[in-house]
């Protein structure tokens, strides 16, 4: 095949985008024949956006990053710093997929799920198929995903595969290939439904005017079928979607179709087991769940059976399921058909267990167990590509021919030393497709993962999938890690388009609770620490405000007196001893810059605020699927984050003070926006009053030591003093209305501690608690008040028959006496409450963060 | 041989425990050479869930849960057990070791095809070029099988040392090849590390001694607790066990409970605990050969 470029003819239509581009020679591509024309059904997409012009495209495209960056899809690539931050990269052509292609492929996609599903009914059962010698029994007995405690366990309906993907390719004739089977708990389709949302609302017109496919009722059918395996409550089952948590690197994408699915998203902490039954841990109780879909690997799923270093999983979680009692997706153990050595014996087996002819073939592979396919591999290394037998090995694939003479030699050695452990393919010469490249379109190559969902008693295919493109033009290895993009995947429709959707629009207040106690243990915990972190960072920004206005606009200590108090305030506040108490303070309090500085910027240094910041995002990112997207967005806005390279030591950036009082109100104004949304379209559940609990103890330890670093010593002229802490403590328009312009001790405590109209008193924040206290949820053998609403009660009276010119009188010695005995008395309680929460609500969790393995007995 | 067996294992926990899931295998399983006339378990405080059945080796396995706070558990297990006389190979008779392992991979019927999954690594025994080479001084070219595999369990017991204190129940096999020292479970590993890395069927056996040795014979080691060996295939006459922490074929004074690819598979007791912060464990077992078999000598 020669290389052709594009014809005159196909480059004036649509010229404005294609212009230039060149297909690579040799490669099928994807939008143009080689003879230069355009295929078919690309014209439709092409006119479409030719229509747009082309500055309104590249506008519409930057406007979709910027959703893209809000809504945080994240791909976490591990050993990269800024950890779950980096943008999702996509890019704006979509891959197009004609409805006849699309027909054609789905009946050998769902032939080769049934196919894999009997091959496991068999492995896990009567294991004929070793017998009669099928599958090699090494491609078991090796196998680190054979779960011996599965065998002869039975998944309700006999599916063993629920939820199934496959990477095709395409090869230089445009034949489409399997390039990977993947069967234990695929990854992308979440990416896939992102990408999509982004790209639909990109170019509605196109959209539209191509009769994409939806991709709605694909997740219908798999939500119905995750609903049909339950071995009870079928018309209304408890489905729950099992994450290894918000470190894996596709967290994101459990929280995402956890939401759009309408499952509950839980870690192995909030299940437990009792009488063989999974249980769900909320606050008002333990509740039964029936259907399991799993995004953790198999092995990590139960530390009793399974991998006991485990500590993800649920302990006698496959009892549960050997008793029938709940339906995990995809069946524990179903991880074993995905290894490459399986493909070469796909076909035979096709014939065997179906009668029917293998219709979408793998890419060629040899595995080198056998004698044969060894030394053919070995003949062949420059030209194959080296895998693992099995996926659990976390290695790459090799290319052969990117390796030097002695490194080829290096790598048949470790073959023939264990021969069983590689598998060779042939490597697949990818087809191209165009992606957006600055303003031009450039040939990459492409790969395709395409979803299967069990459906009735077959499989259904989603119409779509995630197409993910090769960074650079010269190498076939499509990896997200080493920068690769992705593509939306339109496959086009012959007929009409259903218009079903299964989302909400994202301007819809999310809800966070069904009320009552329907609220995971772990869900409350973050929700609690969520509060306390936005608020101990809102109080700190308060803090550092009001002393970097005083730093900036007058010089120094002599026209603010306040200053000192303010800075051993903000010293205790963050406790970042010695910081400007105790000895050698004297010489930080005169030049304060550095020390400050670093309490801003410093995200090592814990108590700082960008350290504070940290543990709000991080904390978010774990209630993720209990906040609404307006809130996280909110918090994704703020620049003073700590991924925002603010770690660089201020002599390297020359960051000044004068700067940083921007950067606070901007934080500031954040804060507030996170915690009004959170006023505002949180309905006031169980979720809610957890992050308000958080909130109210939070800024009640603010007020605290607040007062007690300024008030509780005499100082020379409180004047000033009281100014400032008037306005940090954001009461400063209130007095003036009350008290114009005569500042006093009396009347500003009285506004800060027993004022329950002011939201920033400490009586307030008291009151605010009382509330949340009397709604949580009740222990009905519980007579008069729960602990935790005597210790509120306790404090709120107190409160509230303190003697406010008592509080202010200044014995001989310069100290209020009443005053601090009050506030020592407040800073107590309020970690008391925390801890009397905690201990009623939250703690059936630290027994399973303990989780403890016994080794038990041992042979002697 | 008849023998009378009870196994009671206890632990305490020094906070309370609320929840604790356990998988036990002391339920001895009938083979050729034993059969087992009574048994039972008795676990306090009582289990809220039990479930008994058969494991993937084929081995009796229990389950339970107990789901009331406790600070102590009791498992008690008892039997009475027939073992039979075993006739020994002789040494010399057996097919060189090269053709056993030729046999065993190409697992011609359905017993070759069972021990061949007894070749591969297993999560407590990983295959090292060091076990290789140690094995490969007893399994010379052509040596007989049997006559190898008797070496290998002698030079096991020469070369590593009795040492409860050496490991732990998890230390890496690795580890116990660097430290030369450990228990009957790490002896038994070494076994079958070096005759998997040679391509040999080899299972871990576990199961117990007679506590009292006859007249005029010395107390084996490890007769007090519950004990581990190996079991080799050879095509044509069978699994062969040899007990490389007393360096002795096992006979009839090996009473078998269960058999799989290593410790982890068959481990008497396993569980997972919520709470209980720390524990200790006591183990007892007794073997009492209560009536000896006439007419076999």
């Amino acid at each position: 095949m020669s290389a052709v470029g594009p014809s005159a003819e196909a480059t004036n239509r649509n010229g404005i985008f294609r212009q230039g581009y060149v297909p690579l020679p040799n490669y099928f591509d994807e939008m143009v024949q080689p003879i230069g024309e355009i295929r078919p059904h690309w014209r439709t997409f092409l006119d479409s956006i030719e229509a747009l012009g082309s500055e309104e495209f590249h506008r519409r495209w930057a406007e979709a990053k910027d959703l893209i960056r809000e809504n945080g899809v994240t791909y976490n690539v591990y050993g990269d710093p800024r950890g779950m931050d980096r943008p999702w990269k996509l890019d704006p052509i979509p891959m197009l997929v004609s409805s006849s292609e699309a027909a054609a492929t789905e009946v050998g996609l769902i032939q080769r799920a049934r196919l894999l599903d009997a091959i496991l009914a068999d492995l896990y059962g009567p294991q004929q198929l070793l017998r009669e010698g099928w599958i090699p029994p090494e491609l078991l007995f090796d196998n680190p995903g054979f779960l011996r405690p599965l065998h002869g366990v039975r998944p309700p309906g006999n599916r063993y595969l629920n939820f199934y993907a496959v990477d095709l390719g395409r090869d230089r004739d445009g034949n489409f290939c399997v390039l990977r089977d993947l069967t234990q708990a695929p990854s992308g389709a979440g990416y896939a439904l992102e990408n999509r949302i982004v790209l639909s609302r990109m170019l509605p017109e196109a959209f539209k005017e191509c009769r994409v496919q939806r991709l709605a009722v694909f997740f219908r059918n798999f939500r119905d079928h995750l609903r049909s395996i339950a071995p009870r409550n079928r018309d209304n089952p408890r489905i729950v979607l099992l994450t290894p948590g918000p470190y894996n690197e596709t967290y994101f994408e459990h929280a995402y179709l956890a939401r759009y699915l309408g499952l509950i998203l839980v870690e192995g902490g909030d299940l437990t087991v009792r009488d063989n039954r999974i249980y769900l841990k909320l606050l008002g109780g333990l509740q039964p769940v029936d259907v399991i879909f799993r995004r953790l690997d198999a092995d990590f799923c139960d530390p009793l059976e399974l991998r006991s270093d485990s500590f993800l999983g649920v302990p006698g979680l496959v009892q549960a399921a050997r008793s029938g009692n709940v339906a995990v997706a995809n069946a524990l153990g179903s991880g074993i058909v995905d290894t490459p050595a399986l493909q070469a014996y796909l076909p035979k087996l096709c014939r065997h267990l179906l009668g029917e002819e293998l219709r979408l073939g793998s890419v060629q592979s040899w595995w080198c167990g056998d004698p044969l396919a060894r030394s053919h591999v070995l003949a062949n290394l420059q030209h194959l590509v080296i895998k693992p037998t099995f996926p659990t090995v976390r290695q790459g694939p090799i290319f052969g021919e990117m390796l030097t003479a002695d490194q080829r030699r290096q790598l048949a050695e470790k073959i023939q030393a264990r021969p069983r452990d590689y598998v060779g393919t042939e490597q697949m010469p990818l087809s191209t497709s165009p992606v957006l490249v600055g303003r031009s379109w450039q040939p990459r190559h492409l790969v395709t993962r395409v979803f299967l969902t069990a459906h009735e008693a077959s499989f259904a295919v989603m119409p779509g999938g995630l197409t993910r493109v090769t960074a650079t033009p010269e190498t076939l290895v499509v990896s997200m890690q080493k920068g690769g993009g992705s593509k939306d995947t339109w496959v086009l429709a012959s007929g009409a388009v259903s218009s079903f959707s299964l989302l909400r629009s994202p301007t819809q207040p999310v809800e966070l609770s069904r009320g009552g106690g329907d609220l995971p243990s772990r869900a409350a915990d973050n929700l609690f620490w969520l509060g306390r972190y936005v608020e101990r960072a809102d109080g700190l920004v308060r803090l550092l405000r009001g002393i970097v206005i005083r730093l900036t606009e007058k010089s120094g200590l002599a026209e603010a007196p306040e200053l000192p108090a303010l800075l051993r305030t903000l010293t205790l506040q963050t406790r970042t001893f010695p910081g400007f108490i105790g000895d050698s303070s004297e010489a930080r309090l005169a030049a304060p810059e550095d020390e400050l500085l670093s309490l801003i910027f410093d995200a090592q240094r814990s108590g700082s605020l960008v350290h504070t910041l940290q543990s709000v995002i991080r904390v978010a990112g774990t209630a993720r699927d209990r906040i609404s997207t307006d809130m996280w967005r909110v918090l994704n806005n703020m620049k003073l984050r700590p991924d925002n390279d603010w770690s660089d030591p201020p002599e390297v950036t020359r960051r000044t003070l004068s700067d940083v009082l921007d950067l606070l109100n901007e934080t500031l104004i954040t804060l507030s926006a996170f915690c009004g949304l959170a006023m505002d379209s949180m309905t006031r559940g169980q979720a809610w009053r957890f992050l308000e609990l958080g909130r109210r103890i939070e800024r009640g330890l603010h007020l605290v030591s607040l007062l007690k670093g300024t008030l509780t010593q005499l100082t020379a002229n409180e004047g000033p003093l009281l100014e400032a802490i008037l306005e940090i403590a954001d009461s400063a328009m209130t007095y003036r209305r009350r008290y114009l312009s005569s500042l006093q001790v009396a009347p500003v405590l009285d506004l800060l501690i027993a004022d329950e109209s002011n939201p920033r008193s400490i009586a307030f924040q008291w009151a605010s608690l009382s509330d949340a206290v009397d709604n949580l949820p009740r222990d009905p053998q519980q007579i008069g008040r729960s602990p935790e609403q005597r210790l509120v009660l306790a404090a709120l009276t107190a409160l509230r028959l303190c003697d406010i010119d008592r509080l202010a009188q200044a014995s001989p010695q310069g100290v209020r006496p009443h005053l601090e005995e009050l506030l020592n008395r407040l800073e107590a309680d309020l970690p008391a409450l925390s801890d009397t929460i905690t201990r009623r609500f939250l703690s059936h969790l630290l027994p399973s963060r303990q989780l403890a393995f016994v080794g038990f007995d041992r042979h002697s | 041989m008849i023998y009378r067996i009870s196994h009671t294992t206890r632990y305490t926990y020094s906070e309370l425990v609320s929840l604790c899931h356990n998988l036990i295998h002391l339920t001895p399983r009938e083979t050729p050479r034993q059969t087992c006339r009574r048994h039972g378990v008795s676990i306090v405080p009582s289990p809220a869930a039990t479930w008994n059945g058969t494991d993937y080796f084929g081995n009796p396995v229990m389950f339970f849960t107990i789901q009331e706070p406790h600070q102590e558990l009791t498992v008690t297990a008892w039997q009475t057990t027939e073992v039979f006389f075993a006739e020994v190979p002789l040494r010399q008779l057996s097919p060189p070791w090269e053709e056993v392992r030729e046999r065993t991979a190409s697992h011609p019927d359905a017993e070759s095809l069972d021990a061949y999954q007894y070749v591969f690594e297993s999560p407590y025994v990983k295959l090292t070029e060091e076990l290789t080479d140690y094995a490969l001084e007893s399994f010379a070219p052509g040596r007989p099988f049997f006559d190898a595999l008797l070496d290998l369990t002698h030079r096991i017991h020469q070369d590593f040392r009795y040492d409860s204190t050496a490991t732990t129940v998890t230390t890496p096999l690795q580890d116990v090849m660097t430290n030369r020292r450990g228990v009957c479970q790490d002896f038994a590993h070494v076994g079958i590390g070096c005759l998997r890395a040679l391509g040999l069927a080899a299972r871990y056996v576990s199961g117990y001694l007679r506590t009292m040795p006859p007249p005029g014979q010395p107390r084996l080691v490890g007769a007090d607790a519950s004990h581990a060996w190996i079991s080799a295939y050879c095509p044509g006459t069978g699994w062969i066990d040899v007990d490389p922490t007393n360096d002795v074929v096992a006979s009839e004074d090996h009473i078998v409970l269960a058999w799989g690819r290593d410790y982890d598979d068959v481990s008497p007791i396993k569980g997972v605990i919520l709470g209980g912060g720390h524990h200790s464990v006591t183990v007892s077992v007794d073997v009492l050969p209560i009536e000896p078999i006439d007419g076999v000598s």
